[in-house]
């Protein structure tokens, strides 16, 4: 809750054109952004881009937060708009050059680890694009079902749903793995 | 295996996950202070529904003014106060979610095809309460008449629903116009009403309410055509 306070009175002085609250701002929420855009299965390249694109977006659009809001569902509101667009771009390129070669940058498989920490991707990858991105957001970012369904213009019901069927699909996937020990044994 | 084991392998896999390179973020930091210059955050919510209600109550009755507003003086006082009161309620609730589409993270009040849907079959309910007189003469002529009235009722009502909402930003441009279309389109609704004489239940309930279905699909398909075909958005701080 005190994070929050925090993070509401630097975008507060962000508005006002305090060049140091833009620089705190960016310091502390781009790290878990970016994880964020990593767990849907973008490229390290393009989680890089799309960090860049989002606080761009931030930046025009800033006005829009108003004092006392939560920043994270509306920070996520964007970024979530900011990865979607990227996707539909990244669609119609992929079906124009279709005849040139298949477009890798779409989405990376996700690849195994070699350590005994459970990889995100891996873990995710059963999941449909709907259910990563709530886990993400509840996991990675820490937000309150509230908070998500805030940022992706849903009720806190639908969240619940969408977090209660993720669940149980990973909790089958891994026990196919037999990963099932990793949260007793597994190295952290 | 139990929710909390869960959680905690999901959170040492994000924490496993490489860090922002530190040049990156300093680039950011600096691409955004080269630019930072005071803005005016946008104004509180029940201020700006209550711009577009007003707005588009505006509308409705500058439109029937310039119509002649025939119906709503024959109408009963009961009559005329529940339909407007049922089109004032609903009026409110799209101009909150219009406001709350343009706000990124914002709560909604309700899904904007809800909206639509709770719309038509409350004011077919209001019609159905009032009027009992079924007679269809002439009407499919008298209907499209009414129908494209009302659309062109909307589309003022959705041109000065824009301006009130043009500093926002919609995170998703269909539901957006879908909102807009829902708002202008109750604005038509309520200049037929004070403007239509004909009280038959079927011209009613179908034309007059098919305003609503069809100004939120153009809204809708002017939301999608901006998201598809718009140009590239530019700072409006």
């Amino acid at each position: 809750m005190d994070s929050d306070i925090d993070l509401q009175l630097l975008m507060v002085r962000y508005q006002q054109g305090d060049f140091g609250a833009a620089t705190a701002l960016v310091n502390r929420l781009s790290p878990q952004m970016h994880r964020f855009f990593l767990a849907q299965f973008v490229s390290r390249r393009h989680a890089d881009d799309l960090l860049q694109e989002t606080w761009l977006r931030i930046h025009e659009v800033r006005h829009t937060y108003r004092r006392g809001q939560p920043v994270l569902p509306w920070l996520y509101a964007i970024a979530r708009n900011i990865r979607v667009d990227h996707y539909r771009k990244a669609k119609r390129s992929a079906a124009r050059e279709e005849q040139l070669g298949p477009c890798s940058d779409v989405a990376e498989a996700p690849k195994a680890r070699s350590a005994g920490t459970p990889d995100l991707e891996a873990l995710l990858a059963g999941l449909p694009q709907s259910q990563r991105e709530v886990i993400a957001m509840l996991k990675i970012t820490g937000m309150s079902l509230e908070e998500v369904a805030r940022a992706t213009s849903s009720s806190v019901g639908s969240v619940k749903q969408k977090a209660h069927r993720a669940y149980e699909k990973l909790r089958r996937g891994l026990a196919g793995l037999g990963m099932a020990d990793v949260s007793r044994g597994g190295p952290a | 295996m139990r929710d909390r084991d869960l959680d905690d392998i999901l959170r040492r896999a994000a924490e496993a996950k490489p860090e922002v390179d530190p040049a990156l973020l300093n680039r950011i930091a600096m691409s955004l202070g080269s630019a930072t210059q005071p803005v005016h955050a946008l104004p509180p919510s029940w201020i700006l529904a209550t711009g577009l209600v007003l707005i588009c109550e505006a509308a409705a009755i500058g439109g029937a003014l310039l119509l002649g507003a025939h119906g709503v003086q024959r109408m009963t006082w009961v009559e005329a106060g529940l339909i407007f009161s049922v089109l004032g309620i609903l009026v409110w609730f799209a101009a909150m979610l219009c406001v709350a589409e343009v706000i990124p993270g914002s709560r909604r009040p309700i899904a904007p095809w809800l909206l639509c849907a709770f719309c038509c079959i409350g004011l077919g309910a209001t019609f159905a309460l009032l009027f009992h007189d079924y007679a269809t003469e002439r009407f499919v002529s008298q209907g499209l008449a009414c129908l494209g009235a009302g659309l062109m009722e909307a589309l003022p009502a959705s041109l000065a629903a824009w301006w009130i909402l043009k500093r926002g930003f919609a995170v998703n441009p269909v539901t957006a116009g879908l909102a807009t279309g829902i708002l202008a389109g109750l604005a038509g609704v309520t200049m037929l009403e004070l403007h239509c004489i004909n009280f038959e239940a079927p011209h009613l309930m179908v034309w007059h309410i098919a305003v609503l279905p069809v100004s939120a699909a153009i809204g809708a398909l002017a939301g999608f055509t901006a998201r598809a075909y718009g140009p590239r958005r530019k700072g409006r701080a």
